[in-house]
């Protein structure tokens, strides 16, 4: 779960999940009624959509109406055509159904016996978006996040927005899940739930117990919790980083100061942005770039939810310390185009859950991280204009029932670190909590995780489960320059062999 | 002359059941068929799915740290235990660290016997394993130079598979379905030459032919006995593969193989068809057959004929030619069926109808036959 | 009432039949006797249709069996050679499926094979498949299934072909029943004690040709000898193919 630093930039700067989760994205065409015959880019099998009516608000039976969109990705041997797997998306804000290929390649294994559920949240995707305008005059390479009117922007989206921003919560879009649940006549779900998701999937569990099978919480959010903790975790999965590279010879030799390198461009940024000259990272073209404190940081932050990027930064802060940005640049190219979350939505669900749930100590503590500070500030002033209707105390209630839960956090994650779930899972009577050494956000595509979640949902019961296979798997090296991990030492020349005959 | 028909085919009805070559050989073939078939979708499940962990051979892994770490993850990892290592041998080639350092191309062969049948999904899954690295590697390069690696992607192809999970079984499925019609043929033919070439070697034929019945009767009550054997084993096949078929883990290959209600309606309304034109050709051959020994291999060529035309549609030559011939277009029409397309109804019909057609002309044939002296007396 | 006139039948290159002509009336046990191949069962399948003849025609009642044949085998039952037992129906189904094809509906075809199986003593056998019969019992299945829907003919084809001495003797009996309900009997045979004893007419024939018909005096008479078999000699000119 990643929350937005600067409201105009939410598209660009936020990243609620992984990378991984960046590089799908778009709508399929849109389901007029249930169809088996509509395809989600990226995935090449007919899918099952369609779409449930609801009132917008339930209070108002008369009032304006949803579609609430889902897709099916069908069984391929039905073998439970009364269970399907519900797999619930992050953000808040992302679309569930752009994801379907993501789902689908993780957990082809369920698959195979159930069909997978995904269902556009209200608010995002296909159900009635909540969108706000982007500001295009602006090249995302050039923007000072610095110069930005947050409540202006704020404003400016309220007024594109067409509805009632109030009724966009978790606990307004969860009717809307068991609704499908029950027009679609599955009797059990599996639950997974990622980031945010895991938030659905636990008010799932408080409120509709009975019709759940199996819980998967993958990067878990605690109810206690106010997601605004997350910018102390930034700072522990930084922290992880530098610390990873100092305890490996070579990446110590290669990146000596990695620490001092990191704290001495952001000292330097936070003073001045710096305007490079460089190739435009899309079209080649040759253009400017305004590194800014915030797009810096930002880079380092959503490298870190992914393994796969994770290992490019200390190449990428260790260069930068050079005064050479090309690595940063490339990182920031991968999410300026926009990440897929429906901003109006991120800010009803975080307004109305989340900027009151700090608590005293929590604030304080934020106020030590640069990240923390940034994310808590701007957000409070996005929440100051949008309307929400706080949540209240039982909201905040640790989940506690009996069914079983298997609780997924990666060690490395810059979002919802490892504690998190222990919190989460204080007062159920039925959980497992596995940690993936070197997971980071989203744990079940970074690791065996998938093949534990198929296991659980298999037998039902968390008591098989163990996490042997995490513990397994083996850490990726860093790249240790532009090219690679692999560092070509020359062979060490074996001292001329003297004939020892003719010595003698 | 109604109730002389049905006094002829009760009587071929109740020979046959007490006939327990007849009834074996339907039997076994509906009881073993689907076993068997199912058995052997089990063992090629086993082959053709990658074990999750696959053990090979990896010669100077050292040199490739990283790359053996990412196969390992993969489930793919060298071991030395000779009985579960398939024969999949990587090896890091000598300059392997130093062209990934200077961003050459690095060097790493894979030595496996692609022929090989079991090895396949083995070789593929360790071909593809070694390009998903090779393009994180490169995607990672490009960052690093402050390119976005999606600039790789020059064309976005979107592939919308018309397939269903019932149809991904391909010639699997035709297979089996095959084999389901199969029966038809099968199960009536011990008892087509025991009513034809049998009744004449016991010389009861002549005695029935002194009675004052019609050669039609005759012949259409014998017709429908032995079609009305196929129908029974085409039932009992339908009925067993129901029961045996789900417990074969089909999605591991990714397809399923459903015989629900629908689809053995249809093979029993393809079925008659089918199991008329079986029943006249076999007793055809057998009234011309001098014995019995002869009609069982003259049965066997006919036989030849529809297999080898139905083989034709399992592997996908000629089908749409053969979709109007008689036997191949119920094939064909019951394939759809399973795989939940849209049936070509014209085709069907002119192949039902000319599988009509042809039973009628062979009934009328033997009609023929039984007239002549030579063939009832067997001169 | 069976009449044969001017059959003439050519089976491969032999002439079987050479301008037949001969009556078996009512009430009387006619006998057909020949040498092995002289052409008996050729013509009993011609009587039956079964074989087409070449020149003449045969009929029952006065149905010529080639034009009229189901109404002409209507008249007809046939004790063939050999009997064409279907082993694995029991008498009773066995003898009731011929009532029925015969033309008898499913009751009367079921009281008819009742009281042909009392008739002929096949109760205890009745319900035993037939595989495994003796060649008695299967000569009185056969029997049972000539007679059961009471054909006014009944054409038997050497019916005591490897018969014993008691299944012989029912037989016997049986067919003085029949004539004497005024049944026309119509048998082939080589046995010439058989023929002496049953027949109220003979007919001799060889190669195809009727050699001489009458009752056995007659024909002791008619070659001024004392035995039927001696008679026969004289008729055929050879004792080649009789049996004593």
């Amino acid at each position: 779960m990643t929350i937005s630093q600067r409201p105009a930039f939410w598209g660009k700067i936020i990243a609620l999940i992984a990378a991984v989760f960046s590089a799908t994205a778009l709508l399929a065409k849109p389901a007029s009624e249930e169809s088996d015959h509509c395809y989600i880019e990226g995935l090449s099998d007919r899918l099952r959509c369609g779409y449930i009516i609801v009132n917008e608000n339930p209070n108002e039976p008369n009032g304006q109406k949803i579609n609430i969109h889902y897709a099916v990705i069908p069984a391929v041997k039905n073998i439970y055509p009364n269970q399907a797997f519900l797999a619930i998306a992050g953000g808040p804000g992302q679309s569930a159904i752009d994801n379907a290929p993501l789902f689908n390649n993780t957990f082809a294994r369920i698959r195979e016996t159930r069909d997978i559920l995904l269902i556009d949240q209200r608010g995002t995707g296909r159900s009635n978006i909540l969108k706000c305008p982007e500001d295009k005059s602006v090249s995302p390479l050039l923007m000072n996040e610095g110069n930005f009117d947050t409540i202006a922007e704020t404003n400016k989206c309220l007024a594109a927005i067409d509805g009632d921003v109030t009724q966009y919560t978790s606990t307004a879009a969860l009717k809307d899940f068991e609704a499908v649940r029950i027009s679609l006549g599955y009797d059990k779900l599996h639950i997974y739930g990622i980031s945010y998701g895991t938030r659905m999937a636990q008010l799932y569990m408080r409120e509709y117990a009975e019709a759940i099978a199996t819980v998967t919480l993958d990067g878990v959010v605690p109810m206690q919790q106010s997601v605004l903790a997350i910018g102390l975790a930034i700072d522990r999965a930084v922290d992880l980083l530098i610390s990873e590279c100092e305890n490996l010879s070579r990446c110590q030799q290669q990146f000596p100061s990695l620490r001092k390198a990191l704290a001495t461009t952001e000292v330097e940024l936070m003073l001045s942005p710096v305007k490079a000259q460089i190739f435009h990272p899309m079209t080649g073209q040759p253009t400017e770039f305004l590194l800014t404190h915030d797009k810096f940081l930002s880079v380092i932050r959503l490298a870190l939810y992914s393994p796969t990027t994770r290992v490019l930064l200390p190449y990428a802060i260790h260069q930068a310390g050079e005064k050479n940005y090309q690595a940063v640049l490339g990182l920031y190219s991968l999410t300026m185009e926009g990440i897929d979350i429906a901003m109006g939505m991120h800010a009803s669900v975080v307004c109305s859950e989340d900027i009151h749930r700090l608590s005293t100590d929590l604030s304080t503590e934020l106020e030590t991280s640069y990240m923390g500070r940034t994310m808590f500030t701007e957000l409070s002033k996005v929440c100051s204009v949008w309307p929400s209707t706080k949540v209240d105390e039982t909201f905040s209630a640790p989940i506690s029932n009996n069914i079983p839960t298997l609780l997924l956090s990666g060690e490395l994650d810059p979002a919802t670190p490892p504690d998190w779930a222990i919190l989460a899972m204080a007062d159920m009577k039925n959980a497992t909590h596995l940690v993936a050494p070197h997971a980071a956000h989203g744990v079940a595509m970074q690791s065996c995780a998938n093949r534990l979640v198929a296991q659980l949902v298999d037998e039902g019961s968390t008591a098989e489960l163990d996490g042997d296979c995490l513990k397994e798997e083996r850490p990726r090296g860093f790249y240790l320059n532009a090219n690679g991990v692999d560092i070509f030492t020359p062979p060490i020349e074996p001292p001329l062999q003297t004939n020892s005959e003719e010595q003698l | 002359m109604n109730s002389r028909f049905l006094s002829l085919l009760r009587k071929e009805l109740i020979d046959a059941i007490r006939d327990k070559r007849s009834v074996m050989a339907g039997l076994y073939y509906a009881i073993f068929v689907p076993l068997l078939m199912a058995g052997m979708m089990m063992l090629l499940i086993d082959k053709l799915t990658s074990p999750e962990d696959l053990n090979i051979t990896i010669n100077n892994s050292s040199a490739a740290a990283d790359l053996v770490a990412y196969l390992d993850n993969q489930g793919i990892r060298h071991s030395n235990d000779k009985a579960t290592t398939k024969a999949i041998e990587i090896t890091i080639g000598a300059a392997y660290a130093e062209q990934m350092h200077r961003a050459e191309p690095a060097e790493v062969i894979l030595i496996a016997d692609r022929s090989e049948e079991n090895l396949q999904s083995a070789i593929r899954r360790t071909e593809r394993t070694l390009q998903r690295y090779s393009a994180e590697m490169a995607s990672l390069r490009l960052i690093a130079r402050g390119i976005n690696p999606k600039i790789m992607n020059s064309l976005n192809v979107k592939m919308q598979d018309q397939a269903t999970t019932e149809s991904k079984g391909g010639q699997l499925i035709a297979m089996i379905i095959l084999f389901m019609l199969l029966s038809v043929f099968v199960s009536g033919m011990n008892l087509a030459i025991d009513t034809s070439a049998g009744e004449r070697e016991r010389n009861s034929l002549a005695l029935l032919l002194s009675h004052p019945i019609s050669l039609r009767q005759l012949v259409l009550s014998k017709v429908c006995a032995v079609s009305i054997f196929g129908m029974l084993g085409l039932f009992l096949v339908l009925l067993v593969s129901k029961f045996v078929y789900p417990f074969v883990p089909w999605q591991e290959l990714g397809f399923n193989v459903d015989i629900n209600i629908n689809f053995m309606m249809a093979a029993f309304i393809a079925g008659v068809f089918v199991a008329f034109l079986a029943a006249s050709m076999q007793l055809f051959v057998s009234f011309m057959a001098k014995s019995f020994k002869e009609a069982q291999t003259y049965i066997t060529f006919v036989m030849f004929v529809p297999m080898m035309l139905s083989y034709a549609v399992t592997f996908d030559l000629a089908t749409d030619e053969l979709r109007w011939a008689p036997v191949t277009g119920q094939l064909q029409a019951l394939i759809d069926v399973m795989k939940g397309k849209e049936i070509p109804l014209l085709q069907l019909a002119v192949s039902c109808l000319s599988t009509l057609l042809i039973s009628i002309a062979l009934v009328l044939g033997m009609e023929r036959l039984l007239k002549s002296e030579k063939i009832v007396f067997g001169l | 009432m069976i009449s044969v006139s001017n059959l003439s039948k050519k089976i491969g290159d032999v002439q079987a039949l050479d301008n037949l002509s001969f009556d078996a009336e009512d009430g009387q046990i006619t006998g057909l006797l020949g040498p092995n191949g002289a052409g008996k069962t050729t013509c009993l399948r011609t009587i039956f249709g079964l074989l087409k003849a070449d020149q003449g025609i045969a009929t029952i009642n006065n149905i010529d069996v080639a034009i009229k044949p189901v109404a002409a085998k209507q008249q007809l039952g046939l004790f063939p050679d050999p009997f064409g037992i279907y082993e694995r129906l029991t008498p009773r189904e066995y003898i009731r499926y011929f009532a029925e094809l015969s033309g008898l509906s499913r009751a009367a075809a079921l009281e008819a094979t009742n009281r042909v199986i009392d008739d002929l003593q096949l109760a205890d056998i009745a319900d035993r498949r037939c595989k495994g019969f003796s060649q008695g019992q299967r000569m009185k299945t056969a029997l049972a299934q000539a007679i059961v829907h009471q054909p006014k003919n009944i054409v038997l084809d050497e019916p005591t072909r490897g018969l014993d001495v008691m299944s012989t003797r029912i037989l016997r009996d049986m067919l003085r029943k029949l004539k004497s309900e005024g049944h026309c009997i119509l048998f082939s045979s080589h046995v010439m004690q058989e023929v002496a004893s049953l027949c109220d007419r003979v007919v001799v024939m060889t190669e195809g040709r009727v050699v001489a018909i009458g009752s056995p005096q007659q024909l002791c008479e008619q070659t001024n000898q004392t035995s039927l078999e001696e008679a026969f000699i004289t008729l055929i000119g050879t004792d080649e193919g009789i049996a004593a």
